[in-house]
């Protein structure tokens, strides 16, 4: 006879993901009270726009689900996006400054991964101490200046279409699409589970707990290093100061997206969601022509009410 | 039980042997000259006290310990076992108290973590092949459910299926279980027989470590005595008597005094449980406790005993009933019920009863910080007069007041925690598994302070599952059931029969 | 028949607290720094310079204090920077409209006790860990601070009110004594209370707590209270010092008083720590931080030292706790 899963069916809050939930709220919302918020234009511009977070929400869901966190992406896609700039402009060439940020993004996952796996530091501690020394690189390396005058190949990243499509999109895609197969289909990705959810039966099969961990933190920064490319090319220039607080809308998509701090529990689609969630809170706060510092503030809200949520659905 | 019956010894050569095994941690010598051995296809129960050395025993057996003397043989060839993976290699497996599955994967992935079939593109997973194994693997162990069922989902008995998955998957020739039956019901407990009697058909053995005597009668082919990390004897079933067993357990006559002075007439009703139900688990809780008393709340691990403490204690929110201490109805958090005047000493004393980084005086004043000190301002000195006062009283033994709780022997850690209620003056005492990794000695010395403490005027309700000592201690005793209460125990009605009885489920 | 403590490990007790030998250790490392200092630059020891880097390490310590209380109890409140930003924002308005400096100070503390108080409710009602809500209020204080600034500053404000941060008093300035007072109630309140007694019990075993009869939430609140609320007095010291209030003042505030409380040996993982080592953290970044201004090296770098000393502080934190296990 065939046995059944002991636990009880979820509760109907359960069945429905709550991002999806809010985005349509969201959306709806919006297009009530927002002038042009549902015209093609405005709705491809959040998608657009949404990008570079997507870049940073996707290996963000992957450190969350270790039960870790990293609160120096911002900071360190602050600095990759001044290296590009930096790079890009003294050697004309687009590839070799990717090739520079790329390399500071990911010394940086490395590091972060170093310090919560080897060192043994909390990981919201370590990542505070990295976005200091992230943020303190960048003021250093720019001297406070913007950095102007980066060559058109870069720029042209943001604004090129591949088969009609938004380069920025079709990046965005070929990521979603990349770490959905690692998570779902790789070794890899079952041992992430593993990481947050019981690291000592990987012990007990023979694998290294932190060889595993570091390479999350290393994807983090890695992924923090190509989305400075994307960030230098939207802003054709480098800036101090440029990505500052976005590890914040990160963590705000994945906790909106259903990921839990705990446990090892992770869902891609759901970070999506959370992404354009926040895009699309952002852009309607915009069209009806409120500063970001709300839109800041308001995203703040969205996370507590997501936590909030999160909290009463694992309780029931 | 389980039909199937102890395999005659016939083959010379132990399947796996030990010779000698020593491991030592900082002042402590966990096991010393050990010598044990194991044959195809028996079930080889491992016996002793909390300290005896089986978990030390059990982990160099599985390679998570090295030890730092002896040797190791296999089928008559000298091996090494220094990782875990030279002890999977011989086909030795441990199924742990604490499952080692991952909760938000499924069972195909569980039971091949580590070893997934691989998939065309380097790195993948054959998704196919992993699940198809994993079925083939359940169908051996007789576990008809869906692969790619999410763990967590699962109940703790099909978990621990899970896990013998996994070790017979990785071939493992002995399995080794840490008090497998702890955590299951009557009747997932009889399919564990009956797959540990498949497994010895198979030649496959067990090294099956266990509490409970019954089991150790019924299942066991032979039974190894560990005692102070020392190997005391290796016995037939049928060679020895349960007490025998006892008393090599615990290296004197167990004539366990229980220092109890019934009194003639009990008190006044001191706590009144009426219809209580919680969400934990429990409903329609009746119970009462009068003044001089020692109660018992007895049943099986899981029939919500726990929760009934807390619950009267505040520790869980109640969904309906009433409480009533001492003629006032109660309803709120700990801090509430701890002001009245109820005490809880909790099942886990470690991680619930204690702050181990903390000293002995700061654990023994923390409950009784507003009695100690209405004003609101603490007094280090006075704090320690205090500590010092009930170190003595209850001979908690350590060299001051000072000195860090976590250092305390087991006993004397729960002396410390039944100590910060009597500082706080409480007058019901609620004690879960009060002995519970406690020696023979100390646990005497806590049965005669609770004898004392009812005798002046307390009240206690005590849970235990050791019903010979609720047999002994308590003046009557509820049996609980499934969230229930099952049954009502006068003090002639108090056998161990009765408890049994009333605690198992029908069918 | 005593049972002689099977398996205890530890050596006979000193008859010094664990503690006192950490604040020792301490403060030592702070005169040696002193004294590094001293050699390598010819300012460090001129009373100008002593008295700046008291008067610096008395504002980090404001902010410290309170927030010792709660990583006491296990917690973090990384809301604090920008507590200290909207408070002072809203006291300056509250002074500019009605002219009273009272009103503004009363302003600066309610405020600051009101973004705690939340903080509280967050951690104790919704359950929410403390280090993401105080994570997300910083970002709604953020976005509160700078859309009611709206890129403006507020300056100018009456003399009396300026003696509080920038002022004098028998040649120490006054917010030092301020540092002497609150060092004082705030040792007294962890060390000489029940309530402090308790906030070392919840943060030693949070669970043990609870179940020992301590009223833990309530605890938690006025963890969270305190800590918003010398926030809000560290707010109106800024604004008396710096006489002037924008929106981004909040923004390098955190890190270091962070880095105080950790390197005053205060525990992220609760329970251990003490008041007065927050001041001595407080002291030490300072000098170091001092230090490099004195050697002409670029504001630029002190966001990344602060996180590496950070850094060095939790790493010694856990190698101490190891250690005592």
């Amino acid at each position: 006879m065939r046995e059944a899963a002991v636990v009880a069916q979820p509760n109907p809050l359960q069945r429905i993901p709550g991002v999806a939930m809010v985005l349509a709220l969201l959306i709806a919302l919006f297009s009530v009270i927002a002038p042009g918020f549902l015209s093609v234009a405005n709705l491809s511009n959040v998608l657009v726009q949404s990008t570079i977070l997507t870049m940073l929400a996707l290996p963000m869901t992957l450190i969350i689900m270790t039960e870790g966190l990293d609160l120096s992406m911002g900071a360190v896609l602050t600095l990759t996006s001044l290296c590009v700039a930096i790079v890009s402009l003294a050697t004309k060439s687009m590839l070799l400054g990717l090739g520079v940020g790329l390399l500071v993004g990911t010394a940086f996952g490395v590091a972060n991964g170093w310090l919560v796996a080897i060192v043994g530091i909390p990981p919201f501690v370590a990542t505070l101490g990295t976005l200091g020394m992230a943020q303190g690189l960048s003021l250093i390396v720019s001297d406070g200046q913007s950095v102007v005058g980066i060559p058109h190949s870069v720029r042209d990243i943001y604004s090129a279409t591949f088969l009609g499509i938004p380069v920025p999109i079709v990046m965005a895609l070929v990521t979603y699409a990349a770490f959905h197969a690692l998570l779902y289909h790789t070794r890899f990705g079952t041992y992430i589970f593993a990481l947050g959810g019981n690291r000592e039966a990987l012990r007990y099969a023979g694998l290294s707990p932190n060889r595993l961990l570091i390479a999350v933190y290393a994807i983090g920064g890695a992924m923090a290093g190509i989305a400075g490319l994307l960030m230098t090319a939207r802003m054709n220039s480098g800036h101090p100061t440029a990505g500052l607080g976005l590890e914040f809308d990160a963590i705000a998509a994945v906790a909106v997206g259903g990921t839990s701090f705990e446990r090892g529990n992770g869902w891609l689609l759901g970070t999506l969601l959370g992404v354009l969630s926040v895009g699309v809170l952002r852009n309607g706060l915009n069209l009806i022509s409120l500063p970001s510092s709300v839109q800041v503030a308001s995203v703040g809200v969205l996370v507590i009410l997501a936590l909030f949520l999160d909290g009463l659905r694992s309780r029931a | 039980m389980s039909d199937a019956l102890p395999i005659e010894v016939t083959s010379p050569t132990p399947l796996l042997e030990l010779r000698g095994i020593s491991k030592e941690f900082p002042g402590v010598k966990a096991l010393d000259d050990v010598s044990f051995a194991v044959y195809p296809g028996e079930v080889h129960m491992l016996l002793g006290e909390n300290g005896a050395g089986k978990s030390s025993l059990m982990k160099v057996l599985c390679g998570a310990y090295r030890a730092d003397a002896g040797e190791f043989y296999y089928k008559g060839e000298t091996v090494a076992i220094e990782s875990t993976a030279d002890a999977q290699k011989l086909g030795i497996a441990v199924i742990f108290q604490e499952f080692s599955l991952v909760p938000h994967l499924d069972i195909a992935q569980n039971i091949f973590l580590g070893r997934e079939p691989k998939g065309r593109i380097p790195g993948t997973i054959d998704r196919r092949k992993i699940l198809a194994e994993a079925k083939r693997v359940l169908d051996t162990i007789g576990f008809d459910i869906d692969p790619s069922t999410v763990v967590d989902k699962l109940g703790v008995a099909q978990q621990q299926m899970v896990e013998i998955a996994k070790a017979i998957s990785q071939n493992a020739r002995i399995l080794v279980m840490d008090e497998p039956t702890a955590a299951l019901s009557d009747r997932e407990t009889e399919l564990l027989f009956a797959l540990i009697g498949r497994l010895k058909a198979d030649g496959v053995s067990i090294v099956y470590i266990s509490h409970r005597m019954a089991e150790v009668f019924a299942l066991g082919d032979r039974i190894t005595v560990l005692r102070d990390g020392r190997r005391i004897d290796g016995v037939k079933p049928a060679d020895v008597t349960p007490d025998q067993l006892v008393r090599m357990m615990v290296g004197r006559n167990v004539d366990m005094t229980y220092p109890r002075h019934f009194a003639d007439k009990p008190g006044e009703v001191l706590l009144e449980v009426k219809g209580l139900s919680a969400s934990t688990g429990i409903s329609d809780i009746n119970i009462e406790v009068r003044r001089g008393e020692i109660v018992g709340l007895c049943g099986l691990v899981g029939s919500g005993r726990s929760e009934v403490a807390r619950a009267i204690f505040g520790a869980d929110p109640v969904t309906s009933g009433e409480i009533i201490f001492d003629g006032k109805s109660i309803s709120g958090e700990p801090d509430l019920a701890a002001r009245r005047g109820i005490a809880l000493i909790p099942e886990s004393r470690k991680s619930e009863g204690l702050a181990l980084l903390r000293s002995v005086s700061d654990n023994l004043v923390v409950s009784a910080l507003k009695k100690l000190f209405p004003s609101g301002l603490f007094d280090q000195r006075s704090a320690q007069r205090t500590a010092d006062g009930l170190i003595r009283q209850l001979r908690i033994a350590t060299p001051s007041a000072r000195q860090t709780v976590g250092l305390l022997s087991g006993g004397n850690q729960q002396k410390v925690v039944i100590g910060k209620w009597l500082a706080a003056g409480s007058k019901l005492f609620i004690f879960d598994e009060p002995t519970r990794g406690i020696d023979i000695g100390a646990k005497s010395e806590i049965f005669a302070l609770i004898d004392r403490l009812v005798a002046e005027g307390a009240a206690a309700l005590m849970i235990s599952s050791e019903q010979v000592e609720i047999c002994h201690v308590c003046d009557r005793a509820y049996v609980m059931r499934e969230g229930r209460i099952a049954g009502h125990l006068t003090r002639n009605e108090l056998t161990e029969e009765n408890i049994v009885r009333l605690g198992m489920h029908h069918a | 028949m005593t049972d002689i403590t099977k398996g205890a490990i530890a050596p006979p007790r000193s008859f010094l607290s664990q503690d006192a030998i950490q604040l020792f250790y301490r403060l030592l490392a702070a005169l040696l720094i002193c004294a590094v200092l001293a050699v390598m630059s010819d300012s460090f020891l001129s009373l100008g310079n002593i008295l700046n880097v008291l008067r610096q390490a008395s504002l980090t310590f404001f902010i410290a204090s309170g927030l010792t209380l709660v990583v006491l109890t296990a917690g973090l409140d990384l809301s604090v920077g920008a507590n200290v930003a909207l408070s002072a924002c809203l006291a300056g308005t509250v002074i500019h409209t009605t002219g009273s400096p009272a009103l503004g100070i009363l302003t600066g503390l309610a405020s600051g006790g009101i973004v705690g108080l939340l903080n509280g409710i967050m951690v104790t009602a919704l359950r929410i860990p403390s280090f993401i809500a105080t994570y997300g209020m910083l970002w709604v204080l953020n976005g509160l601070t700078y859309w009611y600034m709206a890129g403006e500053t507020l300056h100018g404000f009456p003399a009396g009110f300026r003696q509080i941060g920038s002022g004098y008093l028998f040649g120490l300035p006054i917010p030092v004594y301020l540092l002497l007072v609150f060092l004082g109630i705030g040792t007294f309140f962890a060390q000489r209370t029940v309530w402090g007694q308790e906030i070392y019990a919840i943060g030693a075993n949070p669970v043990a707590a609870r179940l020992s009869g301590i009223p833990v939430a309530r605890r938690l609140l006025l963890v969270y209270a305190v800590s918003g609320t010398m926030a809000g007095l560290a707010s109106i010291i800024f604004l008396s010092r710096l006489n002037s209030a924008e929106a981004d003042i909040g923004e390098s505030l955190t890190l270091p008083a962070i880095a105080a409380v950790l390197i005053g040996g205060t525990s992220l993982f609760g329970g251990v720590g003490t008041v007065f080592g927050t001041f001595i953290g407080a002291l030490i970044l300072t000098l170091v931080l001092n230090g490099m201004n004195l050697l002409a090296v670029s504001a630029n770098w002190q966001p990344l030292v602060t996180g590496v000393i950070v850094i060095l502080a939790v790493w010694l934190d856990m190698k101490t706790r190891r250690r005592a296990q």
